[in-house]
């Protein structure tokens, strides 16, 4: 019978700590962060010691594991404080740090001995040997760059046991990681500093010089582009876990907590039914419903199965995805009256169809019969952010299920 | 002793390049070296380094690419060959073909190449204690950050004085892609020269080229230090590269014949800095206009 050795671990994003309690509740396995310095999110909301330190409580608690991404690639004097950084982070009982850059790698073994480095994507691993060669510096794990085959990570599996994580599901670069300087070039802004402005999703001109003459390329009004739709390894999954993969990134630190569960939720369920039992698995349609409620562009298998084609880049009009709205978050639920208190994350009212889903893959659709205020107080909708209110639902929920809405 | 390291795209360029003041020879060919003028086999590359020898002349060979499994395999007969003939320099990127070449213990000197990834005196010194004798600067770096590194740095720091820079690498057939997908004929339209342009900065005009690699966008300007050349002397920058990577034939050779007259010129103290930027200016493609990239800008301008 087929067993499962090694089973990989499910990796979430977690821009804030709201978020990093919601992806370990809905089922990952280990989640990264960002500190304050030392990343490329300046933008997702990151943490300071203290959420760093409760977030690693919250995580050790429940078995689960936290890294701290620090993948920037530093000019002189970025690398400043690093190693006050790297100790704090050891300090706090991090799991591991993500790194591309070698000098923070230096700064790092220097600093805080024993915190396990894994390398970042940023850094372009393609190939077995260089997978050796970062076991040979002391790394690890490695996570490989995007561009990396299903056949290739199986080969790299049988040349080396150093740990591999890859990305399974969330959107890409067009470019290798790290080799674009786009936003240098085009608004002084440095991608590997954290300042990408995603100019591969601009749209172009393309043309030829003749005798001083720019001659359009362009057809039909298409503009060149070079956006990549979003990579979800969702139905392939048993390809990554028997190639020897050792962790399955999710990405998106700046997405929502409606999206991070849900994915969570999704993956978490997946991989445990196929880990549980890999000779009678079979994909369940569900997961693929689920994955669509919140995703933001076409889905595509990236490089896993070949060089992408066209049908891999946002051309023309974008498919429609129906969306979904996380409308409120249960607070509490009385199973004698099947009444949930609910906290308001979106405008929602009576005679609404909406949905409620929690860990553990459970989800079911409700309708809005009633709905009261903080004071027992009848009303027809939630009108205010963060409000709690009341009403009755068919099925037993738990504190933490997030309920959804069209 | 300033070192002028020049591209050669075939025998007779290099010939030419090594007459006009060229001291080292920049060539490689597929699937190792990225972003060539023109991709050389292992027996033109023996024949321009027989020729640069003769002369006491040097020669790299570029091993810049990112390497895939099917790369690596071939990486150990291609050293073997380099080895034989007796190269001088490899240039590398991926830290896979550092670990295969110390692992075959051939006497063969590497540069670390890592593109954008090398920004940092820290980070070069990393690549040193691995075996590295000098290093490719980022081309998103200011001259200030420069000379603070190459202060701190016992190797060489190799600084790109002339020619376009790549600001995109893609895996993926971005040309092809696009083509197909709007019903072009692909294969033709990409024989032509073909450029980007940002519709919101009407002066871009990025040099987009597909090959087996997958996609290379380049700078709109062909970076000049010219005007620099002194102050970078003066600070120990001496060891210039010209890319003729999109320039070929012998207008790359007169430009770097242009910057060899400037060398000495400088040696001899009589350098003036806006007579050679004129010159330079006359005989520059007249499609690519000129610049100063990212090193006169203040390392506080880009973040």
């Amino acid at each position: 019978m087929k067993k499962i050795e090694n089973k990989p671990e499910v990796l979430a994003p977690a821009g804030n700590l709201e978020k990093l309690k919601m992806a370990i509740r809905y089922g990952a396995d280990a989640v990264y962060i960002g500190g304050q310095a030392f990343g490329l999110r300046s933008r997702a909301g990151n943490f300071s010691y203290e959420e760093m330190t409760e977030g690693v409580a919250f995580a050790h608690d429940r078995g689960a594991k936290v890294f701290v991404a620090a993948n920037m690639v530093t000019h002189e004097g970025d690398a400043r404080g690093a190693d006050d950084f790297f100790k704090t982070l050891k300090s706090i009982g991090v799991d591991a740090v993500i790194i591309s850059d070698p000098a923070l790698i230096v700064v790092c073994f220097n600093a805080a001995p024993g915190l396990p480095i894994h390398l970042s994507t940023q850094a372009s691993a393609t190939n077995y040997k260089t997978l050796e060669f970062w076991k040979s510096i002391g790394l690890e794990r490695v996570v490989l760059a995007r561009e990396v085959g299903i056949e290739e990570i199986r080969e790299m599996r049988r040349h080396t046991d150093i740990e591999i994580e890859a990305f399974v599901h969330g959107a890409m670069c067009i470019a290798y990681s790290g080799r674009c300087t786009l936003s240098n070039h085009m608004v002084n802004r440095d991608a590997n500093r954290g300042g990408c402005a995603q100019s591969c999703r601009w749209k172009y001109d393309l043309f030829d010089m003749d005798n001083g003459e720019a001659k359009s390329h362009l057809r039909d009004g298409e503009p060149f582009s070079m956006s990549a739709v979003d990579l979800s390894m969702l139905h392939h999954l048993p390809d990554m876990i028997d190639a020897g993969v050792n962790s399955l990134k999710i990405e998106g630190r700046m997405k929502s907590i409606h999206y991070v569960s849900t994915v969570s939720n999704v993956y978490r369920s997946a991989v445990d039914a196929y880990c549980d039992d890999p000779e009678h698995f079979s994909f369940d349609p569900a997961w693929d419903e689920e994955i669509w409620k919140v995703a933001q562009r076409d889905l595509s298998t990236g490089f896993y199965y070949g060089v992408p084609t066209e049908k891999e880049q946002l051309f023309g009009k974008p498919r429609t995805i129906p969306k979904y709205t996380f409308a409120a978050q249960v607070l509490d639920y009385d199973p004698d009256t099947h009444i949930a208190t609910l906290e308001q994350r979106n405008n929602f009212g009576v005679d609404e169809e909406v949905e409620f889903y929690g860990p553990g893959f459970t989800h079911f659709k409700q309708t809005v019969r009633d709905l009261w205020d903080e004071d027992g107080e009848p009303i027809d909708r939630a009108p205010n952010p963060m409000m709690t209110v009341t009403m009755t639902v068919d099925a037993p929920v738990e504190p933490y299920f997030l309920m959804r809405k069209k | 002793m300033i070192e002028i390291i020049a591209t050669a795209e075939s025998y007779e360029q290099a010939k030419a390049l090594l007459d006009n003041g060229a001291d080292r020879l920049y060539v490689g060919g597929h699937p190792f070296g990225l972003r060539l003028p023109e991709s050389l086999d292992l027996e033109q590359i023996g024949q321009i380094t027989k020729l640069a020898h003769q002369r006491e002349k040097k020669v790299t060979v570029a091993c810049n690419a990112l390497m895939h499994n099917e790369q690596i395999k071939k990486l150990t007969p291609y050293l073997s060959k380099l080895a034989e003939l007796d190269v001088d320099t490899l240039s590398i990127g991926d830290p896979g073909a550092i670990f295969v070449l110390k692992e075959l213990g051939f006497p063969l000197q590497f540069i670390y190449d890592g593109g954008t990834l090398a920004t940092s005196a820290e980070q070069l010194a990393f690549w040193a204690g691995q075996g590295a004798c000098g290093a490719v600067a980022a081309r998103e770096l200011t001259l200030k950050e420069l000379i603070t590194m190459q202060k701190m740095l016992k190797q060489p720091i190799e600084v790109q004085v002339y020619g376009p820079t790549c600001i995109h690498q893609s895996g993926r057939p971005l040309l092809t892609n696009y083509f197909n997908y709007t019903g072009g004929t692909a294969q033709a339209e990409k024989a032509s020269e073909l450029y980007l342009r940002d519709p919101k900065n009407e002066n871009s005009q990025y040099p987009i080229v597909e090959d087996e690699e997958g996609t290379h966008i380049f700078s709109t300007e062909d970076l000049s230090l010219m005007g620099q050349l002194k102050l970078m002397v003066e600070n120990g920058l001496d060891t210039w590269k010209l890319d003729g990577v999109l320039c070929h034939g012998n207008q790359f050779v007169q430009i770097v014949a242009l910057f060899d007259e400037a060398r000495r010129s400088i040696e001899a103290g009589t350098f003036i800095a806006e007579s050679f930027c004129n010159r330079l200016a006359k005989i520059q493609p007249e499609q690519r206009p000129l610049g100063t990239g990212f090193y006169l800008k203040s390392p506080e301008d880009v973040h």
